[in-house]
């Protein structure tokens, strides 16, 4: 459910507008109407932050506070007051009782959002909820480089999948979509003048809207200082110019720990179909590892018994190749299931070459494939 | 005893309203008739120390309940009963008084505020005794009307 937030004020309008401003954050809100059940709620809930009103009939928020840097078990709770009364002195009165940080009323619910969120971890729902999504979902890339060329080149990288691309050419413009629509992903130019892309970057993270946002850096190859730097901030990732449209796709899939699996596995006619790309590479392949135990047992757990391993698109075959190979078929005859293998001509013969892949046999198609799946018995590695 | 009085209440009032209201609520002249029979809700708070007094934020029954389906984000429909209104107008006069109340402490007369309460009826005025005394402001958002009303009390300090 996310962080436990516990609001204590004498007014319910205050309370339902301090629920009211957290209602889009994946948190639990807590109310009480003065110090006393203030203390109460924060010994049973063990909230993660107090919203604390400071004039309240019965205990005030003063000897609420008191009483709770007293108690060795909730003393380390943050507290955020809320005040009526900014004058110096107040402030300064406040600021010995202990809190992390005060508001004063009125306030916008946008600054109590972002005050605490300087405190706590606060996730949207909407961000929980992207975090299942998958690779064919329509994502949101915006891309702050004041060239056009590398925003049209990441176009055309991504035009294979449903991704949206935006272009910002300058920060502003990126702050300016950033509040109409959030993006799912950020890539920022590093060579941006006067380190635009790294302050830019910065913003994102303090503010409780983006903050959990990846961001993945765009840098010429030769620019390590930049890309220290940029590790060293805790960039999701680097993408290199010269920009190279599979390296494109890729480091966004990971900074977005995107679901890849169906790129690659299909059920067919009531068999697990592994399918081997034409760009077949040792990302590929770590790709199609990190899913392969998890798809073929979730195919098994539905019924499926039977694999096929489509290698047809391939131009040749490899050391990355073979290992994958090994361990699929394995896997196979540790859950004691039928497998078969799709390849070209070319790929068939190089299989022979290995001693580990000198038994294979391919089937030339999947309806081939078929009938040798069809009465055959679980084949051994 | 407090210069630029109507200066405070202004700005007191204006942020208030942008702030939590999204309202543009400006000055206007006062009106006679005021307490003409219409239900009227009052949010009263008080203050104690070098300046004691009361402030009083009137307004009709009815922009009483927008201002609290405003402040909740609710349909005015949703406003049940008096208790969300009279919470919302007394929360009100509390942000508005504490804000004016920290500009005069920073002048130098310190003092505490009272827990808010609420005044309801109709053709009722609160007036100054003879030794206090009272100043009433006006302000409007189109044809939305609020009263500041401030009853003061020096003490000797502060005259």
């Amino acid at each position: 459910m996310g962080p436990k937030i516990l609001t204590v004020d004498d007014s319910k309008t205050i309370r339902l507008i301090v629920a009211r401003a957290f209602k889009s954050f994946a948190c639990e809100i807590f109310e009480a109407a003065d110090g006393v059940e203030g203390l109460t709620a924060a010994q049973r809930e063990r909230p993660d932050i107090i919203i604390l009103d400071l004039t309240m009939p019965i205990m005030d928020g003063v000897e609420m506070l008191t009483k709770l840097k007293a108690d060795p078990e909730l003393r380390f709770i943050p507290v955020v007051m809320l005040t009526a009364e900014s004058g110096r002195e107040n402030v300064l009165r406040i600021a010995k009782l202990g809190v992390r940080d005060y508001l004063i009323k009125p306030f916008k619910e946008e600054l109590i959002v972002e005050r605490v969120g300087r405190i706590i971890d606060l996730k949207a729902k909407s961000e929980i909820i992207m975090r299942a999504k998958r690779y064919d979902d329509p994502l949101q890339v915006l891309v702050v480089d004041d060239k056009p060329a590398i925003v049209e080149q990441i176009q055309a990288a991504l035009s294979s999948t449903p991704w949206k691309v935006q272009g910002a050419s300058q920060p502003g413009q990126a702050v300016d979509a950033c509040s109409q629509v959030l993006p799912d992903i950020i890539l920022v130019s590093l060579s941006l003048p006067e380190g635009a892309g790294f302050n830019l970057s910065q913003m994102f993270r303090a503010h409780v809207r983006t903050k959990s946002i990846p961001i993945v850096a765009l840098s010429v190859k030769t620019a390590s200082d930049e890309e220290t730097r940029a590790q060293q901030l805790g960039f999701n990732g680097i993408i290199t110019k010269p920009i190279d449209f599979d390296d494109v796709q890729l480091k966004i899939t990971r900074a977005l720990t995107l679901d890849t699996s169906h790129k690659y596995f299909q059920v067919r006619d009531g068999v697990q179909v592994l399918m081997l790309p034409a760009n077949f590479s040792n990302a590929v392949a770590n790709d199609i590892s990190t899913h392969l135990r998890h798809k073929v047992c979730e195919a098994v757990d539905a019924g499926v018994n039977r694999v096929v391993i489509d290698m047809s698109q391939l131009k040749a075959a490899d050391v990355t190749l073979i290992k994958l190979g090994i361990s699929v078929i394995q896997l196979c005859v540790e859950l004691e299931i039928q497998y078969n293998l799709i390849g070209s001509d070319v790929v068939s013969e190089e299989c022979k070459n290995y001693e580990e892949t000198k038994d294979w046999q391919f089937s030339s198609s999947f309806e081939e494939a078929m009938v040798g799946l069809n009465g055959k018995p679980a084949l051994v590695a | 005893m407090i210069s630029d009085l109507e200066g405070l209440v202004t700005t007191a009032v204006t942020e208030l309203f942008s702030t939590m209201l999204g309202m543009n609520m400006l000055p206007a002249p006062l009106e006679s008739g005021f307490g003409n029979g219409e239900t009227h809700v009052a949010g009263a708070v008080g203050f104690v120390g070098r300046l004691s007094g009361m402030v009083y934020v009137f307004t009709t029954l009815s922009f009483a309940r927008r201002i609290t389906a405003t402040f909740l984000g609710l349909e005015e429909a949703e406003v049940e009963g008096d208790e969300m209104i009279n919470d919302a107008m007394g929360e009100m006069a509390n942000m508005l008084v504490g804000h004016m109340k920290s500009r005069i402490s920073d002048r130098g007369m310190p003092c505490v505020l009272t827990i808010p309460s609420v005044v309801r009826g109709s053709n009722f005025s609160v007036e100054a005794t003879t030794s206090s005394e009272g100043h009433i402001y006006s302000f409007a958002a189109g044809t939305d009307r609020i009263f500041v009303q401030f009853l003061l009390k020096p003490t000797d300090a502060s005259q």
